[in-house]
């Protein structure tokens, strides 16, 4: 099953173009969506999971037209939105019931067989009896990919599911993330690239409703080795080192600041090879080294 | 400063909303309609102007009603939106103080209200200056109206509802807490005043509870004010308006600081009411390990299958889910069962008539416990307010709560999650039932009653009401889920609802045209439902495919995602509009088109639909048309020959008949004048002479005949005639109106059978009514001076017809049919019974006829047979009515001369109510009179007894012209003679009891303005003041002589040639009464006379030999009103009895033993008067008894202080 986006297209209403010819394929396996905040990537989720509509495009899921055949589609969904809440007077297994049985799974004996394995499996059966306004927030998250993996999707899609969770928390939730099923089709949007880097076998960069770059983090880390270099500098020097070079990042390190410079060969003194990280990959595409930008100089001035 | 900032910005905000000006539109279309639906008319019929201060004073009052319950979300916004929005927590931290936050935030609010209720002085400037409004009764423009209105009335109403709003909204964390609190305002303010006025029948404390300014408008002016002055007068801001004003602003500050002291700048943790029982750990529960997810994620494959099981029990979920939600909220179950208890502790305080306590049947009580959607004006509106409410909650909650993204994405059905909403409210709303028959069982059994007809409570309420708000739930529903704002929903579907609730008003009265709409059902013991279910089905099933076409409107406009565009909608729209919702919309078209197709060819084809204009046009046609043969000299009815059929099972009934006319004038008479009535058919009409037809204008009702040979005087001449009514299908208005039913038959020969000569009754006679239709003037009813001219022969007298009758009844076998006269002769013949009866002597010109499985109980007083013709289970009352008319038989017949039959009949008559109609020889009274409960009369008094006794005076009455005074001869006088009889049957302190009644405010309230009572025609001077003045004057002269005045008149008049006047038995009273009382005798019928006597002061000492010497101050005056309300004083110098009395045994009774009663002298002005009485005494005062016509009845007597 893989899942093909062509030539989509999104402007709201008040004239921003969320997204522009946005054309991706993306296979069964774990696949980041990699983008700064407000790079286009929930609408592209939310259109993937049928809650909005593209201007223009389409969007196929096996034989399924996303965007004309949602009922069809939303049988074989799982969706974690960015933001939601709960019911707080609800406990997580009346809930969690509830969705089931909204989500087809009509008989009772099934469904409690399935709650049961969904609040095993996130780690929440302890407390499933406990109103869901006592949660905290990664509690509140698994509950969430719980009611997203029910009914055994073909298709996740998994919105920021990061932000907000506690070092511990996360690392929990991505574990249970990297778990799920080899045959689905598994999105996650993410602003933090480390949580591609962890999980994605493949991935694509988007800013300004544009895809920047599709690659598997791997082979485009490959691909950039020798090019990014590094040096510190002090902090008033970088106006003229952004002049004189390529500058892809710039961090702040004990008071100086360490630029990474994207360049075919060593730039200048002071410079020193690094190590392509896939933060490298994401800015050197950003500021328009590779990828698309590249291709297209006049969207990156 | 900060609070300025607060109050600026909340301003500036709420005025970029689009939906505050959608408000301000809504309130001007308000007050716009109602000025021009509900006041036109009134001011063109009842001769004020359109923008006077009465006026605008009402419809600011009716808007600001309008006001708290559509625009609650204002003050519910500005209140919440931090909570809702999330912004809480920068606002709350920011340092600013309470009253800061709180204080800019409410006064922004109270502006924002205020200022949207600029829009009702908008609206009526409108309505008043906007073109279709006759420039008569626009009057001058006078701010001070608008800005008296604007700030006695809408500013405080602003603050109070404004006030509670917020502090609804602010305190419970929820823009939606200020619906609650306008529905919790109203249901408290109203709720506690209708308590207080039937609890504890305190006028008073009902004024000062009045939150705003309704009842002070709704009664006191309308009452009070003569026309000029609802056309002149501003609004006085003093007294009960001003206390009530400052009552309600008190309570509305001290909430405001309630929600002050009460609010928190601090995280909200939900509690759950159980939670303080239920023992908890404090801190959030944590999993125990970190690497949980060590093995790969599975989740057992289940099977799923997508199709109409799942989708089934999808819905119930999704109903059952709703359900519990909105029952366990604040607006929920609580509060339903807070109004099913006060129902259960108020209506049994609503169960008297007349003050005469009823039984709670389970019929009887329904009529408390149901209502249709459409009437606004009982308690119940609280329902379908409650239905906007929780219809927003439902389309709103998952959203509200942020699963609404999960929840879209599910693979749902939109058509699920509809139905299972609706479901959910259906639910509720058979809660609702539940609890209402629950309610109606326990005041049953609270009030000892045993008759419990769970059946008939359960069918009702499941059967017949609930559909009603079922219908209203889904729209509701529908509403809110096409607008996709909650506010703006909340406004739409109330607008919905007050469109539907005063559509009437606005004109639109057909059925098929307001949503919901159908005519009511009855109930009754004698005719069950009868037809009126069928119609009420008819119209209930169009309704409900309009119901199914807006559910798929829904559907398929069904928000789901983030997509709120109306074209994206609409495109969406489109992919969701899938066969089988075809199916559904087509279908639903096909039942809309053929129910509503077979419903307008009852309605307009077979029964030709006529508004209540179309009507009072068609007799305004008839006057225009044959009024000029209003003076043609017809011949007299004589006698009538009639051959009745009425067929229960068909609703119809037929009659053919001969009249016997005679012509008794002076000239010969050419051609006759038949009055055919309209909507029954008549047929031909024949002649024992050769006559041809000149007019025949059934649709107004007139036909003229020329005979080819005159009639001249002396003779006589037959006329034949078949007429036939027949239930075509229904009518808009329910049934078909033939008077005949399965069981409890009842037809007037006035509603059927033709009438000789022009109909004068047939024109209008409202001053309005005649000149919306193009009449000229003419007084209400003719002048006293008119009717000396009239004689009997012109036909226009009113009682003046006699005529004796014979008729052949046939009903169906079972049935007993009643017509007048004396039974003849009964018999069977093919399945059916006839009955004939004729008459021993003349009756007048009214009669019925009856059929229904009657029981009969018969009684003999003196050779006249009296027969009480009752439903079976109706039995309570039967000797009561036998006692009446036989105690009513001897004391008339001994006072006033012999009764003129032989026979007496009291029929029950289908009718639900309480009143009771005589005509000669039958009295009729209504299926009520079994609900009376007498003998638990807190009063003591039997006023079902005085009813018939009231009704049996009638049997004296002579034919009386219709005119002026007329009300006098025959209203007056049935109570006076009813009088006599519980004076005689029950004794003088029973009659007590029957005049303190009388003297209630209500169900008849003083009239001060109008005619002496020679030519008052209003129900105070017909029912109250009449009969006061006629026992006064009985009091004065001693009653054998008012009697013998009477009998005297009678005597006179009995032929009915001409008929009598009030001037007739003004004459014979001035007969008898002596010279020193001729004044009084004018002051009570020639003059409009009040009397203001007051004991100021009355003060006891101890005399000689024991007793005592009682002082007492009295101030005195009398005053003629005339019917604008200009009051002219009369000097006094007359005898007025001064009672003195010792203290009271009984609570039941005004005064202890009379120590001391006699007439004294009173001048005008302020007096003294001592008298000496052997006992110590408690009260005294000047006319004890209120004999005379006095409207501060309270002041008449004071208590007497004793002096050491």
């Amino acid at each position: 099953m893989e899942l093909h986006i062509r030539d989509v297209s999104k402007t709201y209403p008040n004239g921003v173009q969320a997204l522009k010819d946005v054309t991706l394929t993306i296979p069964a396996g774990m696949y980041g969506l990699l983008g700064p905040n407000g790079a286009g990537k929930s609408t592209l989720m939310r259109i993937l999971a049928t809650l909005q509509e593209p201007d223009a495009g389409t969007i196929r899921l096996g034989d399924l037209d996303v965007v004309k055949q949602k009922d069809a589609v939303r049988r074989t969904l799982g969706y974690l939105p960015q933001e939601f809440g709960v019911y707080p007077r609800v406990s997580a297994e009346a809930l969690l019931g509830h969705f089931a049985l909204l989500k087809g799974i009509g008989d009772r004996r099934a469904r409690t067989e399935v709650v049961e394995a969904l609040l095993r499996q996130t780690n929440l059966w302890e407390v499933r009896k406990q109103k869901l306004g006592g949660y905290s927030g990664g509690m509140k998250q698994r509950f969430g990919v719980a009611v997203a993996l029910l009914g055994n999707p073909k298709l996740m899609i998994v919105d920021e599911p990061t932000a907000g969770l506690d070092p511990a928390e996360r690392v929990r939730f991505l574990n249970l993330l990297s778990e799920l099923g080899e045959n689905s089709v598994v999105i996650l949007s993410t602003h933090i690239v480390e949580d591609v880097a962890e999980l994605c076998t493949r991935m694509a960069i988007i800013d300004r409703g544009q895809i920047l770059l599709e690659a598997e983090p791997l082979g485009a880390m490959e691909e950039m080795k020798g090019r990014i270099w590094r040096r510190v500098i002090e902090r008033g020097a970088l106006p003229q080192v952004e002049r004189e070079h390529a500058v892809v990042s710039t961090k702040l390190l004990g008071g100086r600041t360490v630029v990474h410079v994207y360049a075919d060969a060593i730039p200048g003194a002071g410079f020193e090879p690094v190590e392509p990280d896939l933060e490298d990959v994401y800015f050197t595409a950003m500021a328009g080294h590779i990828g698309r930008r590249r291709e297209r100089p006049e969207v990156a001035a | 400063m900060k609070l300025l900032e607060i109050f600026r910005f909340e301003l500036a905000y709420q005025s970029r909303r689009l939906l505050t000006w959608l408000y301000f539109t809504a309130l001007v279309a308000a007050s716009f309609l109602f000025v021009r639906g509900n006041y036109l008319a009134d001011a063109l019929y009842a001769d004020f102007f359109l923008n006077s201060p009465f006026v605008i004073a009402s419809v600011t009052i009716f808007c600001t009603l309008f006001w708290l319950v559509t625009a609650a979300g204002v003050a519910g916004e500005i209140a919440a939106r931090d909570v809702e929005t999330g912004m809480h927590p920068l606002t709350w931290t920011a340092p600013v103080s309470k009253a800061e936050h709180l204080g800019g935030r409410f006064l922004a609010a109270y502006t924002l209200n205020a200022l949207l209720l600029l829009a009702v002085p908008v609206g009526v400037m409108l309505a008043v200056y906007a073109p279709g409004v006759s420039a008569e009764v626009v009057g001058p423009f006078r701010p001070a109206a608008y800005l008296t209105a604007y700030g006695v009335l809408a500013l405080p109403n602003a603050f109070i509802g404004t006030a509670i709003q917020f502090a609804c909204a602010a305190l419970g964390r929820r823009a939606i807490g200020s619906y609650l609190g306008s529905v919790l305002l109203l249901l408290v303010a109203y709720g506690g005043i209708i308590s207080v006025l039937y609890f504890l029948q305190r006028q008073d404390i009902a004024s000062l509870l009045d939150v705003f300014g309704h009842i002070y408008i709704t009664s006191d002016l309308v009452l009070g004010w003569t026309p000029i002055e609802k056309s002149t007068r501003l609004l006085p801001v003093d007294g009960v308006l001003l206390r009530s004003r400052l009552l309600w602003l008190g309570i509305a500050a001290g909430t405001l600081a309630f929600t002050w002291a009460r609010f928190r700048f601090a995280h909200h943790t939900p509690r759950s009411w159980l939670g303080v029982m239920r023992r908890r750990d404090a801190h959030a529960p944590t999993p125990t390990s970190i690497d949980a997810a060590t093995q790969p994620v599975s989740v057992p494959d289940v099977p799923r299958t997508f199709g109409p099981g799942l989708y089934a029990r999808q819905t119930l979920a999704i109903a059952w889910a709703s359900f519990r939600v909105i029952a366990r909220s604040r607006a929920g179950l609580v509060v339903l069962v807070v109004i099913a208890a006060l129902a259960v502790r108020l209506v049994p305080q609503n169960l008297y008539n007349m003050g005469t306590p009823l039984l709670p049947t389970t019929a009887y009580l329904l009529t408390f416990l149901t209502t249709p959607l459409s009437n606004p004006m009982t308690p119940w509106v609280i329902i379908p307010l409650l239905i906007v409410l929780w219809a927003g909650e439902l389309v709103w909650r998952e959203r509200e709560h942020g699963l609404g993204e999960i929840g879209d994405a599910a693979p749902v059905p939109e058509w699920v999650g509809f139905a299972g909403r609706f479901l959910g409210l259906a639910l509720i709303l058979a809660t609702w039932m539940a609890l209402l028959a629950a309610a109606g069982l326990l005041i049953q059994l609270q009030m000892g009653y045993g008759d419990h007809q769970p059946g008939l409570f359960l069918g009702v309420l499941f059967g017949l009401q609930l559909p009603e708000y079922l219908l209203f739930a889904l729209l509701a529903l529908v509403v809110h889920g096409l607008v996709n704002q909650k506010h703006a929903g909340h406004l739409a579907a109330l607008l919905a609802f007050a469109l539907i609730a005063f559509a009437p008003r606005l004109g639109i009265r057909h059925n098929l045209l307001v949503y919901g709409g159908s005519p009511g059902w009855t109930y009754s013991d004698m005719r069950g439902f009868g037809a009126s279910l069928g119609p009420w089905a008819w119209f209930k099933a169009y309704w409900a495919a309009w119901a199914l076409l807006l559910a798929v409107l829904a559907k398929v406009l069904w928000m789901r995602g983030k997509e709120s565009g109306l074209r994206t909608r609409l495109r969406l729209a489109r992919g969701r509009f899938t066969r089988s919702t075809a199916v559904a919309a087509a279908a639903a078209v096909a039942l809309i088109l053929a129910l509503g197709g077979f419903i307008f060819y009852n309605t307009n084809v077979l029964n030709g639909y006529a508004s209540a204009f179309d009507r009072k046009e068609r007799s305004a046609e008839y006057e225009r048309r044959y009024a000029r043969y209003a003076h043609v000299a017809q011949p007299r009815l004589e006698a009538a020959n009639l051959r009745v059929e009425i067929y229960p099972d068909r609703g119809a009934a037929q009659v053919e008949g001969v009249y016997r006319l005679v012509n008794r004038g002076p000239g010969a008479i050419d051609s006759i004048h038949v009055a055919t009535v309209p909507g029954v058919e008549t047929g031909a009409i024949t002649f024992d002479r050769p006559a041809r037809p000149v007019v025949q204008d059934d649709e107004h009702g007139h036909r003229i005949y020329a005979l080819g040979r005159p009639l001249r005087p002396g003779d006589s001449l037959r006329l034949g005639f078949a007429v036939k009514a027949l239930a075509h299908g229904f009518r808009n208005g329910g049934a078909a109106l033939t008077g005949v039913a399965a069981n409890g038959t009842w037809l007037n020969n006035g509603d059927l059978l033709p009438a000789i000569g022009y109909q004068f009754r047939r024109e209008l006679f409202s001053p309005g009514d005649r000149r919306a239709h193009g009449l000229p003037k003419r007084p209400v009813i003719p002048t006293l001076a008119d009717a000396q001219d009239v004689t009997g022969e012109e036909g226009s007298g009113g009682g003046a017809e006699r005529l004796s009758v014979s008729a052949v009844v046939g009903t169906a076998g079972g049935q007993v049919a009643i017509a007048p006269g004396v039974l003849r002769r009964s018999w069977t013949e093919g399945g059916r019974r006839y009955f004939h009866y004729a008459t021993d002597a003349p009756v007048g010109g009214g009669f019925g006829f009856f059929s229904a499985r009657y029981a009969v109980r018969e009684e003999r007083w003196n050779g006249v047979a009296i027969q009480v013709f009752h439903h079976p289970g109706h039995t309570a009352n039967v000797g009561r009515l036998l006692h009446a008319a036989r105690a009513s038989l001897q004391r008339n017949s001994r006072e006033f001369g012999p009764y003129p039959y032989r026979y007496l009949r009291l029929v029950e008559n289908p009718v639900r109510r309480m009143g009771a109609h005589a005509e000669a020889s039958t009295i009729d009274y209504g299926q009520g009179f079994a609900l009376f409960n007498p003998a638990e009369d807190p009063r003591g008094l039997d006023f079902p007894f005085a009813i018939i006794a009231h009704e049996m005076g009638h049997q004296w009455s002579v034919p009386y012209a219709f005119a002026e005074g007329a009300p006098l001869l025959s209203e007056s006088f049935a109570w006076y003679a009813a009088m006599g009889v519980v004076e005689e049957t029950y004794g003088r302190a029973h009659l007590r009891r029957l005049l303190r009644f009388f003297r209630q405010p209500a169900p008849i309230v003083p009239i001060r303005q109008s005619q002496p009572l020679l030519r008052a025609r209003d129900p105070y001077a017909a029912y109250r003041k009449g009969p006061f003045a006629l026992y006064a004057l009985s009091e004065y002269l001693g009653r054998e002589r008012e009697d013998l005045a009477w009998r005297r008149f009678f005597e006179k008049h009995r032929s009915g040639t001409p008929p009598a006047t009030s001037l007739d038995l003004y004459r014979e009273l001035r007969a008898v009464t002596p010279d020193s009382l001729r004044y009084l005798v004018h002051d009570l019928f020639a003059a409009n006379t009040f009397w203001q006597l007051k004991t100021e002061r009355a003060t006891a000492r101890r005399a000689a030999g024991g007793a005592w010497q009682v002082t007492l101050t009295v101030r005195a005056r009398k005053v003629t009103v005339d019917p604008a309300g200009k009051e002219t004083e009369v000097p006094m110098d007359e005898w007025i009895p001064v009672g003195v009395f010792a203290p009271t045994a009984g609570w039941r009774e005004d005064f202890g033993e009379t120590l001391y009663l006699r007439n004294h002298r009173i001048r005008s002005g302020r007096q003294t008067i001592t008298v000496t009485v052997p006992k110590k005494p408690s009260d005294a005062g000047i006319d004890p008894y209120v004999l005379l016509i006095d409207l501060e009845r309270f002041d008449n007597v004071e208590e007497v202080e004793i002096e050491r």
